[in-house]
């Protein structure tokens, strides 16, 4: 153990406490490739977005666009082979992330960037106590005590809002409801107080009720915390009550990105129109739900052009030949992949 | 507080019950384990105690044989230690249960002694293919690529050699001028032994490790010796200590085969291999010296195997 305990300490010495606002994570031109018997698969292309400390970003976008890949690009947890980084950085505080050494992403994940996963069934482990397995993370990070580290996981499991906490402590993953063990997961990433949280739709595998109250945890305890939250997610009602900033990807690709009233109020990118024209309101005429007509292209063989224009109701002869790139949008500060922005009614 | 109590339904307000309640939930019995559960299921099986009870009896019968062989004095033996050659191959009898042997010995104290060496040879042959086992399919299982080729065809390469050939070759290749001792031939079963287990743990690890408490392990920092050994290894080592009970049994029958072909154990050693070996050609006239230790040996065999069958309905969740 006196090894983790070292490790416990160059890793807390390194990064300073963070700024109110300062920047903490920089993806810039990121491309991700599988290299798959059917072909080189570009499951992300040119992704850039930032996050700042006290800010949430929400990743949008349909199953298969890449959201979940790049953000296991950012915390070094892409299979490689077959995945590889094939062009941009990420950055960490200015600290190169792409081709960092074991022991550097190491010293960063937990007490730097954390990760919830999306299925808290899953996310814990079945073999030992909820408690123990918080307080694992004190005593291998922290080097605290065993009775110092049991009661910090009580506490924070208080702090996630787990009722009886001392009792919950004690029993396994398995006797908690789904909605409990995604608390016990937050508790377990919040445990170092990381700078950045990743979740990756967080609240896509509990019913609508708890999904509200894990969201409002998360937003609270951001809120106490001022980390950087990067929110996975396709569920557009999710990110509306969050969201800062919002990133849309299709195909591995941002195609919209720009605050998230902006994205609400009016979104610029014909997909993001579809997006939320798909969504279920309470309000208005009942009649059949929109849907984009189509399905997402094969990530193998993109169309030529804006990989979305086979689905497009705007699409023009040029969309098919010219990929468009991210342009500023009049207006407003974010920006859109369309070579109609302006033109859009 | 019970369906039947009307006063407590009433006279409760809503926080108290709700109180009761979490009470209830955390209190009533003892959490649950994986572990746990197995032995819910494992102390209802007769089965289970029939088989923990022939191991008990052969794991002390082998520590303190003592206890199962005491002498028994005669007019010419004052202290019942002694063999005479004028008694050899006497069928059993009251004064000796199981016969004698060729030397004139009592052949009760004779089996009862062999359970040492049978059963040394089974734990720590078996033990040896355990560790190599997990330690190689672990990281096989685990980094994949290269490290898993790797492993792999070295356990193919030994799954090509029959099990009896490669003992022969191992033994022949260890057997030094002072002949062979009881570590030789635990090293050779060993030896031949892990690739089976190799195949198992890799195949476990495989599955296990791509589950998300891993990955959520690996998010949160974890090493990855850390996440070999804490998070994959209790969750994937079931089925293969499962397997390895089971093996148990095999390994007996092994050594008792290599001691019938004259490449086990040293010659002047007590086992029931040996034994068995010995009496293989004085069969037609002194039957009993066959049956005894043969008699042991199934007994031992199916104690680790009906004990590994009964571990397997109890641990894999597709048996519960």
């Amino acid at each position: 153990m006196s090894v983790t305990e070292s490790e416990t300490i160059t890793a807390t010495e390194v990064w300073s406490p963070v700024d109110a606002g300062e920047l903490l994570l920089e993806v810039e031109d990121l491309s991700v490739a599988f290299d798959t018997n059917d072909g080189v698969v570009q499951a992300v292309s040119d992704l850039s977005w930032e996050l700042r400390a006290g800010e949430t970003l929400a990743v949008l976008g349909e199953s298969g666009s890449g959201k979940s890949v790049s953000v296991q690009a950012v915390m070094g947890l892409l299979p490689m082979p077959p995945g590889r980084i094939a062009q941009g950085s990420i950055r960490y505080r200015g600290t190169e992330l792409v081709g960092a050494s074991n022991s550097v992403m190491r010293e960063i994940r937990g007490p730097e960037i954390a990760m919830i996963f999306q299925d808290p069934l899953s996310g814990l482990n079945p073999v030992y106590r909820v408690g123990w397995q918080i307080a694992e993370m004190f005593r291998f990070h922290r080097g605290l005590s065993k009775r110092e580290a049991n009661k910090k996981a009580v506490e924070l499991m208080d702090r996630v809002e787990i009722p009886n906490p001392g009792v919950r402590a004690r029993q396994y993953p398995h006797q908690f409801s789904g909605g409990m063990r995604q608390r016990a997961m937050i508790a377990l990433a919040l445990s170092l107080d990381p700078k950045v949280l990743i979740a990756d739709e967080p609240t896509t595998a509990l019913d609508v009720t708890v999904q509200a109250q894990i969201m409002e945890l998360l937003t609270q305890l951001q809120a106490e915390t001022q980390m950087g939250l990067v929110l996975i997610t396709h569920d557009l009602g999710v990110v509306a009550s969050v969201a800062d900033r919002v990133v849309t990807m299709y195909a591995g690709r941002a195609v919209e990105t720009g605050t998230a009233d902006d994205f609400y109020g009016a979104p610029a990118h014909p997909y993001s129109r579809g997006l939320m024209a798909s969504v279920p309101r309470l309000t208005g005429e009942l009649g059949r739900l929109y849907s984009i007509p189509g399905s997402p292209p094969s990530l193998v063989h993109l169309p030529p052009g804006c990989p979305f224009h086979p689905r497009c109701t705007y699409a023009i002869d040029v969309c098919a030949t010219t990929r468009p790139q991210l342009e500023p949008v009049d207006g407003r500060s974010g920006a859109s992949a369309c070579h109609r922005t302006a033109e859009l009614p | 507080m019970t369906d039947t109590d009307p006063v407590a339904e009433l006279d409760g307000s809503l926080d108290a019950r709700d109180q009761a309640r979490f009470d209830a939930e955390g209190l009533v019995g003892p959490p649950r384990t994986y572990w746990g559960d197995a032995w819910l299921i494992l102390k209802g099986r007769w089965l289970f105690w029939v088989s923990l009870g022939i191991i008990v009896t052969f794991v002390s019968m082998a520590i303190v044989p003592q206890l199962f062989v005491w002498p028994s004095p005669g007019p010419d033996d004052p202290s019942g230690l002694f063999c005479f050659l004028s008694d050899a191959r006497q069928p059993p009898s009251s004064s000796h249960w199981y016969g004698t042997d060729v030397q004139g010995c009592d052949y009760y104290a004779q089996v009862t002694h062999g359970a040492r060496v049978s059963l040394i040879v089974a734990l720590f042959a078996t033990l040896i293919t355990v560790i190599v086992g997990i330690l190689l399919g672990g990281l096989a299982g685990y980094y994949g690529g290269g490290v898993d080729s790797l492993v792999s065809r070295l356990a193919d390469g030994f799954f090509a050699l029959p099990y009896l050939v490669g003992a022969i070759v191992v033994l022949s290749a260890l057997t030094t001028q002072e002949g062979r001792q009881i570590w030789q031939v635990t090293v050779a079963i060993g030896f031949l032994g892990w690739p089976a287990v190799v195949r198992l743990y890799r195949s476990t690890v495989l599955q296990v490790k791509n589950l998300e408490y891993v990955q959520a392990a690996r998010a949160l920092g974890a090493s990855d010796a850390r996440i070999i050994f804490r998070h994959i290894l209790p969750n994937a080592v079931a089925p293969t200590l499962v397997y390895t009970t089971i093996g148990m049994g095999a390994v007996i029958s092994v050594e008792a085969t290599l001691s019938f072909l004259g490449i086990g154990l040293p010659i002047n050693s007590i086992s029931w291999g040996i034994m068995i070996s010995e009496a293989g050609t004085r069969i037609e006239q002194s039957p009993h010296l066959l049956f005894f230790p043969g008699l042991y040996l199934i007994v031992a065999s199916l104690g680790f195997v009906l004990m590994g069958e009964q571990l397997r309905e109890a641990f894999d969740p597709r048996f519960r």
